[in-house]
């Protein structure tokens, strides 16, 4: 939530580089940490969970959900890497005048790196529905 | 395993109840960080408060209606009589929350309105992180059903 309210202010036209740069560290320095700890919380806590409710480590749905996790965060990861060059090129260009660049504004807008980004989100919703139908439990 | 056991009609309500807590989490995260944000960069400060307060409208309130007419919904099918202390626990965080919100969106707005700059600006963060606080307790209560 962090990262995508950050990166929807990014792709207003007109955004100057040291705004993107701005915004692009504010998901770097906060928004990816936390995604790494939830991660990280998600998966132990989950696991022990699995084991305390009685389920199998084998249970389809509980076999996809992990996959989902670990697909969620390597697609959000590759997007992330995207947006590291991004702000490379930003603060590039905040040191040579910070005037808005038409390059950068397109690099904020590869579409590759937002599918990736709000692909991610979608995988996390979708985990959060099979974790409450939980198909074929 | 409450949740192995409960009838599948319950299942769409609790997501939408969960997700709406989720993003109700998540967008009030971005509200305090943008505030605080703002605070330490001034050169940023007026995007900094534009963020705070279209996420405030664009996302917490959208997100607040999203979990409270799910625990509702969910409310109504699970405890039809009488809810027990660990779901009050929400309602108690959801309810007089609600007011704080609407003092959070009040202060955002002034605060987009002066540039980021002034005592609304600093308020914002400060109230938004104490609602996160508040519903962590609400997300424990909601989980441990302590009682």
């Amino acid at each position: 939530m962090i990262a995508g309210a950050f990166n929807i202010a990014a792709l207003r036209s007109g955004r100057r580089p040291s705004e993107i740069l701005l915004l692009f560290g504010l998901i770097r320095r906060i928004a990816v940490p936390a995604i790494g700890v939830g991660t990280l919380f998600l998966f132990v806590f989950g696991l022990w969970l699995v084991h305390e409710a009685g389920y199998g480590y084998s249970d389809g749905w509980i076999v996809t959900s992990i996959i989902l996790l670990i697909l969620g965060n390597a697609i959000g990861g590759y997007a992330g890497s995207r947006d590291r060059r991004t702000a490379e090129y930003a603060q590039q260009l905040v040191a040579q005048g910070d005037a808005p660049s038409a390059e950068l504004h397109a690099r904020v807008r590869d579409p590759i790196s937002l599918a990736g980004s709000y692909g991610s989100g979608l995988i996390l919703v979708a985990l959060l529905a099979i974790m409450i139908w939980k198909p074929g439990a | 395993m409450l949740a192995a056991i409960r009838p599948d009609s319950w299942n769409l309500p609790l997501f939408l109840h969960v997700l709406g807590a989720t993003l109700l989490f998540g967008t009030t995260a971005t509200v305090a960080i943008a505030g605080f944000a703002a605070r330490a960069r001034r050169d940023h400060s007026a995007l900094l408060a534009r963020i705070v307060l279209r996420t405030f409208l664009l996302g917490v309130i959208p997100s607040w209606i999203l979990m409270r007419a799910g625990a509702a919904w969910i409310g109504d099918k699970e405890f039809p009589d009488k809810t027990p202390g660990w779901v009050d626990v929400g309602f108690i965080v959801s309810e007089p929350g609600a007011i704080l919100l609407v003092i959070v969106g009040i202060l955002a707005w002034l605060a987009a309105r002066k540039q980021g700059v002034g005592r609304a600006a600093v308020a914002v963060p400060v109230l938004a992180s104490i609602y996160l606080v508040a519903l962590g307790i609400a997300w424990f209560a909601m989980s441990a059903k302590p009682s």
